[in-house]
């Protein structure tokens, strides 16, 4: 009788640890493992890294990264009360502005990439909104919290914002472009912008 | 040596040996007696002491991060739909529609950035001018300087030693991390900490190995005295971006120079040789990261205004952990 009881113990500890080790990856989770194992993919395969197969890399990086981030949601976020001061047409040349320099700045990130491992450690859906954690531990041992955040679209979840280590990108781009328009104005931030992108 | 001379030979019966048995007094229960109760009897004391260290360890760290997840991912959340589709506040039956709506629709057809959204979560900078001569004078700095020798000193040593040597110095300034964890009530956080002391000094080498991390899963604690000032409700102050130092907000720059007076560290050592000390320090790190500045500032539009902004949020982010 005695051996009963204490055969329960730990198997009833070991079910408690099971329940609390299965932690169920979502939609939101499978679409930021989708697209950065797609670019992980690009970046690490040899044939892509020869200099005259540099063009059709970026090229295959861009697309992977349109796919996944909202760029109008973003432009929206970041020109804040501005964005409604504007006509279609600046908004429509705004959010390409602002893609291409999101893609450059992605891919300069990207391509930067030398086997460090990704870690999906949380994700949370609330409504349409969705937010999945990510950790990066690089090669030097020091690990980095990314926090995607996310908004549901026709089914598929896009990225309208990235935190890294708790510096939201939209946030300092929002600063970054009230603290030029109330210096200057509009037309200023777009030529800064353009000059942006055209370097290459 | 007899048999006899062994303490625990009266307590020998039937030829089965007992090494405890003079520990028991040879009163043992009468189930002790069938071999098979007794071998079940310790495999299930071992295998529960074994199953509740694993749940304990798994339990601290799973639980730590659900929790601040949960907590921050539900703050998150609650944010942008104040900002996407809550509109003003005084129209709380519009909320269901604006949320049914679709997304493109509401955005436009509310006002959800206030004015005074922007003047909150920005810290407050009246010395722009003399900030940005500052941030200049240290881009110039690292550019000139800090980046070449940084490059310099990694083509000489390794990776892997760089690492070690900047464990040990992160090591050495656990006091100041004890001390704000401590002020700051975060108990479970100054047990980590003296811990990792303790386990990265001795197993790990001097502090060279980061042991704690790897073995017992117990990461740095990023604390210092600007997070217990912030703790204790004082505001950041203002922006300054200091001359060799970089960018610090009033009140981190305090604590900064709190720090200081805190760590023994700095009472053995002398002023030159700390100073010294500290710069090898700075550019051990500044060759583990060379080129994120370089990004931060490919990608901005005014890095000045990107690097106050940077700071502030991280800083935002560690106060709030």
């Amino acid at each position: 009788m005695v051996c009963k009881y204490f055969l329960m113990i730990p198997l009833f500890i070991f079910m408690t640890l099971i329940i609390a080790g299965s932690s169920m990856a979502g939609k939101p989770t499978e679409d930021v493992r989708e697209t950065t194992d797609k670019l992980i993919a690009i970046v690490s395969d040899p044939a892509m890294k020869t200099s005259d197969m540099a063009a059709e890399r970026a090229r295959r990086i861009r697309e992977a990264v349109d796919e996944r981030f909202d760029w109008r949601e973003m432009s929206k976020r970041t020109l804040a009360r501005h964005w409604k001061e504007r006509s279609d047409r600046e908004k429509e040349e705004f959010i390409d502005l602002f893609g291409m320099l999101m893609e450059r700045t992605y891919l300069d990130r990207v391509e930067g990439y030398s086997g460090e491992k990704v870690l999906y450690v949380g994700e949370r859906v609330d409504g349409k909104y969705g937010i999945v954690v990510v950790k990066i531990v690089t090669k030097k041992d020091t690990e980095i919290l990314v926090k995607y955040k996310l908004k549901n679209k026709g089914g598929e979840w896009l990225a309208y914002d990235i935190s890294i280590q708790g510096v939201s990108l939209v946030n300092n781009y929002r600063k970054q472009f009230s603290s030029i328009m109330t210096r200057s104005s509009y037309e200023d931030l777009v030529k800064k912008l353009k000059a942006k992108v055209e370097k290459e | 040596m007899s048999e006899k001379d062994l303490s625990y030979s009266h307590c020998r019966q039937n030829d089965t040996f007992y090494p405890f048995a003079s520990l028991r007094l040879c009163a043992r229960p009468v189930w002790f007696r069938f071999v098979r109760v007794r071998v079940l009897f310790f495999l299930i004391c071992w295998l529960s002491m074994f199953t509740s260290f694993c749940f304990a360890e798994k339990d601290q760290t799973w639980q730590g991060h659900d929790e601040v997840e949960a907590h921050e991912l539900d703050r998150m959340v609650y944010e942008e739909r104040q900002l996407t589709e809550s509109g003003p506040a005084e129209r709380p039956s519009n909320l269901k529609i604006a949320q049914v709506k679709d997304s493109q629709e509401t955005s436009e057809g509310s006002d959800p950035w206030e004015d005074e959204e922007e003047e909150i979560d920005s810290i407050y900078d009246p010395l722009e001018p003399m900030n940005r001569a500052f941030f200049q004078f240290n881009d110039k700095l690292y550019f000139w300087v800090l980046k070449p020798v940084a490059t310099g000193y990694s083509a000489v040593v390794p990776e892997l030693g760089r690492v070690c040597i900047r464990n040990f110095f992160s090591n050495l300034v656990m006091p100041i991390r004890a001390i704000s964890c401590l002020l700051q009530g975060k108990f479970e956080a100054l047990g980590i900490v003296l811990v990792r002391f303790v386990v990265n000094s001795s197993a790990g080498f001097l502090g060279f190995q980061d042991v704690a991390k790897q073995a017992l899963d117990f990461p740095i604690q990023d604390e210092d005295l600007g997070q217990v000032f912030a703790f204790y409700g004082i505001g950041p102050g203002f922006y300054l971006d200091l001359p060799f130092l970089g960018p610090y907000s009033i009140r981190d720059a305090v604590g900064w120079g709190g720090g200081l007076f805190i760590n023994p560290f700095d009472y053995v050592v002398n002023f030159w040789p700390n100073v010294g000390i500290r710069v090898y320090d700075i550019v051990n790190k500044t060759s583990l990261r060379i080129g994120d500045y370089e990004a931060m500032k490919e990608a901005a539009i005014d890095p000045y205004v990107a690097l106050r902004d940077a700071y502030y949020q991280y800083r935002l982010h560690l106060i709030e952990r």
